[in-house]
């Protein structure tokens, strides 16, 4: 046993000895607790605080092309985005789009994970697969889609495989009636993150304890529908929420995809497009577009909180 | 306030991107500004140079970049660095303004926003003895309260061009209405070719001009909104049937400023700017015809939107007298490099007119008759339309053209927009 | 039949039978998992087609699989093409990942191990502010971010590329909670040796974390190559895109042909899918923890 560094030449008392070196760590303690932590902390101060804060009150100004604004408009930048059809209807885009790739990338993660979990031969590569496009950025794969898959003339593979029916060219990203552009703004997505969904749902469904399903085969559940509703389903609640949020939070936030594959068009544009196009665009409307962003954090804390309480999210932790 | 003319606040946009030659290398020496700005005492005393950045969009045009590098190297009172700079110009150079690491010196298109926001100084001084050797309408596009803020550097008319064998051999006349070019664009059409290219997005670069075309304009003289009422709305209709027609290319990879697609023989007719017609040359030779946007009916006029680009200096610099006097240079003394500019890469119109009286390349061809019906049917800008009337515009476009959306219904929500933006500017 | 079931191997999520309806259904599974494997495999074809080609090849109206003549000059024509900085953008790509990574690591593991591990007063507090910044969406926030670097004079730098990018919550969240996870007695042994707390952290805890460190890292990393809207909003200068701006940009600014653009594809990926092939297993443990939150 090595001798303790700092030995009291004069013993005292347990109570005593303890009571002076807490009092001496906390005073140390509080400084290598700054240390560790206090980079980090004013970092996010500047980075994270600030900003917030500035853009509460550039929210409350009239700030054209200036983030540095006069003229208080108090909550008149509010008033006008809740007013203005096109934020709102931004609003009802992401609706429409999470309606479609939540429960989308829902099922379909989920019906990969359920596959590759159970092949037998080349599990690794399979998963592979799935999980690669996880390697390319939102702008790679817009590039393909927009380029090399649907665009709409006759070298697009879209075009070229209905050219094999004799179907004509369709114009992908350009035609609304009917609105052609969603198939490839959901496919991309999908392309993209069902490899990450995927991945959660495998470390789900590994983490199920097999005595369940003996135990389910005992009481004579049928194989198939009845054990993965009664059994693989519930055991998968915790893992089911955290995909969820993370879908759907992902889907308020949806900008790169949109912003190359079909740009700040009117018909399909999330509301950080828009956001994007008046406060940094060419237009520099710094104050309904702070306005505009506050508006929709609040949204999305609202919905995620009340997933949570739906949900429950937490209650099983896994 | 002389607001005469009719402005594209939308097609500014879609300008900022026509794009389809060269990249950018140029790193660029930002000129050390606080964030406020102040106007500053010129060139920094004891015989240093001062350090400039001139900011442009991308000419699609070879050799364009080259050439602006070799105007900034040649000027030997400061140092200027050239960004050239590709995709979505506008949404850079207004951050790069409200940033301090911004340009002293830039291209862009005019409105009332840049000096009510204190982005952009007067040139008055620097402008005064050539006043008369510009254009009134270029002139006007470019003044706020009698001030002239920036110096046109070339203008770009934007008309239709056409495939003359092609007219030909489908029996058909140049178009002179509306009508006329959707019933052309139709039996144009064949399974290989498509009647004309009008952009990606439907056709929103006609906006302007169809609302032109239909005796609308964007504001009115005294700045009332001048796309309302019943022919506005027939002429965005009209747009909409030609989008309805399947007679237009859509999901092109390149997009209506750049020739490709008539050059391929994807279309028979396209609309597009002057700029293209150096490259539409060297393809298709001689086959090549010119028409305005033709008018809605026996009662509208053919239009013409006679874009460009225009220079400025930002009230940010930090050396705005060396900036001044840089544009001077440019774009006022050196004629060679201003003709040199306009017509040896894209074909645009000087708007000088001592230049453009000798401009011998835009004398013959088909560029003289695009010369000759931005003359007759030009369109400029107007200062007092804003990049959001331009959005809101924009929405009203698209909803009518791509959604078929009621006209009237989408004029009144556009108006609303306008005049929120006229009672922000105008009081 | 349900004590048959139970020979027949390891119980599965989705039991199945070896009754004719479970061998039908056996076969649709392969099917649908073929079929999802050529559908995912798609893209990566499409890109290395491409990027092979030349452009008569890729525009021609008839379909070719594979171009006969593989271009592999399209590589020295991407790097040599003077008017793309393609190969700064490259540069500033790996600089922004890594520093980016190696920054964001050391920042949160220090803040996530004081945190789980040094006793003091506001330590709950301070934990709290930072969790609080989890609830605020990120993209949200990058107007006013904008703006505060914009006022440091950042805007088109590395710095402004990286610095603002370094505070993530979130990996602090995640070190805490892992550090809280981690054996106290490693430490102690090593406090007897009269080591500090900087001495612990980084001669026991560290090392003794890597896996850790590593799946994290994976994540962060690919998250910062391919993050696109803050070096969109901060890259005005050509001189500071990253590969995904540049890229973007060459979408819609008709500069660069096809074949090029595809063969910066190539190269964009070409970081990331070794890092797939090598470090998969760390990638997944990344995924999976950054996945479930608690």
């Amino acid at each position: 046993m090595s001798a303790p560094a700092k030995t009291s030449a004069v013993p005292a008392t347990a109570g005593e000895r303890r009571g002076s070196r807490r009092r001496k760590g906390i005073a140390g303690n509080a400084l290598w607790f700054w240390i560790f932590v206090g980079p980090f902390v004013i970092g996010l101060l500047i980075f994270s605080y600030l900003p917030i804060i500035w853009s509460l009150v550039l929210s409350f100004f009239e700030a054209y092309n200036t983030a540095t604004p006069s003229k208080f408009v108090g909550l008149h930048n509010y008033v006008d985005m809740l007013t203005d059809h096109n934020f709102l209807s931004s609003l009802g885009t992401f609706t429409i789009f999470a309606v479609f790739i939540v429960p989308l990338t829902f099922v379909l993660a989920l019906a990969l994970a359920l596959l590759v979990n159970q092949v037998k031969i080349a599990r690794a590569f399979f998963r592979s697969v799935f999980f690669l496009p996880t390697a390319c950025s939102y702008v790679v794969a817009s590039l393909i889609w927009k380029l090399s898959i649907f665009n709409g003339v006759r070298f697009g593979l879209a075009n070229t495989v209905l050219g094999w029916f004799g179907i004509e060219n369709i114009a992908w990203l350009s035609t609304v009636d009917p609105p052609w552009y969603w198939i490839p703004l959901v496919t991309v997505r999908l392309w993209l993150q069902l490899g990450f969904y995927m991945i959660l749902f495998i470390a789900g469904l590994q983490r199920i304890s097999p005595t369940l399903y003996e135990a389910a085969y005992v009481d004579g559940a049928k194989p198939g529908w009845q054990v993965f509703r009664y059994i693989t389903l519930p055991q998968l609640r915790a893992t089911s929420v955290a995909v969820l949020i993370l879908n759907l939070i992902a889907a308020y936030q949806a900008f790169d995809e949109f912003y190359n594959l079909v740009g700040n068009v009117n018909y399909a544009r999330p509301p950080l497009v828009y956001l994007y196009g008046i406060s940094l665009g060419s237009i520099q409307d710094l104050g309904h577009g702070s306005a505009g962003a506050l508006i929709l954090a609040v949204i999305i804390m609202l919905v995620t909180l009340l997933q949570n309480r739906i949900f429950g999210f937490g209650k099983a932790g896994d | 306030m002389p607001a005469h003319v009719p402005n594209a606040g939308l097609t500014r946009r879609d300008l900022l991107k026509r794009t389809g030659g060269l990249a950018a290398l140029a790193a660029f020496t930002a000129a050390c500004g606080g964030n406020t700005g102040r106007p500053s005492s010129g060139g920094g005393g004891g015989g240093t140079k001062v350090n400039l950045s001139q900011w442009y969009h991308q000419y699609g045009e070879t050799g364009t970049q080259q050439a602006a590098l070799k105007y900034a190297k040649a000027y030997t009172d400061a140092n200027v660095a050239v960004q050239w700079t590709p995709g979505d110009y506008g949404a850079k150079l207004s951050s790069g303004l409200l940033s301090s690491k911004g340009p002293d010196v830039f291209e862009s298109q005019f409105n009332i926003g840049m000096v009510k926001s204190n982005q952009v100084v007067a040139l008055d001084d620097i402008i005064a003895d050539v006043k008369d050797d510009f254009l009134p309408g270029d002139l006007a596009t470019n003044t706020i309260d009698g001030k002239i803020y920036g110096i046109r550097m070339i203008i770009d008319p934007q008309v239709i061009y056409y495939r003359k064998s092609m007219l030909d051999k489908a029996g058909i006349k140049p178009p002179e209405t509306v009508d006329d070019l959707i019933a052309a664009s139709k039996e144009l059409t064949t399974n290989k070719v498509k009647g004309m290219f009008v952009g990606n997005d439907g056709g929103n670069g006609m906006g302007g001009p169809a609302l032109w075309s239909s005796g609308g304009s964007y504001l009115t003289e005294d700045n009332k909104p001048g796309f309302t009422g019943d022919r506005a709305a027939k002429a965005f209709g009209k747009l909409h049937e030609l989008y309805a027609s399947k007679s237009i290319l859509l999901g092109a990879p390149t997009d209506w400023w750049d020739p490709t697609a008539i050059n391929q023989g994807l279309v028979a007719m396209q609309w597009i700017g002057m700029w293209a017609v150096p490259g539409m040359q060297k393809v298709l030779g001689d086959d090549i015809g010119v028409i305005p946007f033709p008018k809605l009916d026996a009662e509208g006029k053919p239009a013409v939107y006679s874009g460009g680009w225009t220079q400025f200096v930002s009230a940010k610099s930090a050396n705005v007298d060396a900036a001044k006097k840089f544009v001077k240079w440019l774009w006022i003394d050196k004629s060679e490099y201003q003709e040199d500019w306009s017509l040896n890469y894209g074909f645009h119109i000087p708007p000088r007119k001592s230049l453009a009286a000798k401009a011998s390349k835009l004398q013959s061809g088909v560029a003289a008759d695009t010369v000759k019906l931005n003359e007759d049917y030009g369109h400029t800008d107007n200062p007092a339309w804003t990049p959001k009337m331009g959005t809101a515009f924009t929405d009203l476009l698209t909803n009518c053209i791509k959604k078929g959306a009621d006209p009237a219904a989408e004029i009144a929500k556009a108006e609303k927009t306008v005049n929120a933006e006229l009672s922000r500017l105008f009081g | 039949m349900a004590v048959s079931e139970r020979t027949t191997g390891t119980p599965q999520p989705i039991g199945f039978s070896r009754s004719t309806w479970g061998r039908v259904g056996l076969v649709l599974r392969w099917i649908a998992l073929f079929v999802a494997v050529v559908l995912f495999l798609i893209p990566f074809y499409l890109i290395l087609r491409n990027a092979l080609s030349t452009e008569q090849d890729i525009t021609a109206p008839d379909w070719t699989l594979f171009p006969s003549h593989l271009q592999w000059s399209n590589i020295s024509e991407l790097f040599n093409d003077t008017t793309v900085p393609m190969a700064r953008a490259m540069y500033n790509s790996a600089v922004v990942a890594i520093l980016g990574t190696a920054g964001q690591l050391l920042l949160a593991s220090m803040a996530g191990y004081g945190l789980a591990r040094i006793p003091y007063r506001h330590a709950d507090k301070v934990f709290y502010a930072i969790v609080a910044t989890l609830m605020i969406p990120g993209a949200v926030t990058f107007i006013p971010s904008f703006i505060v670097v914009s006022s440091l004079g950042w805007v088109s730098s590395l710095r402004g590329l990286i610095i603002p990018t370094l505070f993530s919550g979130f990996a602090a969240f995640l070190f805490r909670q892992y550090f809280l996870g981690f054996p106290k007695e490693l430490e102690e042994a090593a406090r007897v040796d009269g080591a500090g707390y900087f001495g612990v952290f980084w001669r026991i805890v560290v090392p003794n974390s890597l896996p850790f460190f590593a799946a994290l890292a994976a994540i962060t990393f690919i998250g910062n190559w391919n993050s696109f809207l803050w070096p969109l909003v901060i890259g005005q200068d050509s001189s500071s895109w990253t590969i995904q701006v540049a890229m973007s940009t060459f979408i819609t600014a008709q500069t660069i042909n096809i074949h090029e653009l595809f063969m910066a594809v190539a190269v964009s990926i070409l970081p990331l899918v070794l890092i797939f092939a090598f470090l998969q297993r760390y990638l997944i443990q990344g995924v999976t923890q950054s996945g479930i939150k608690d």
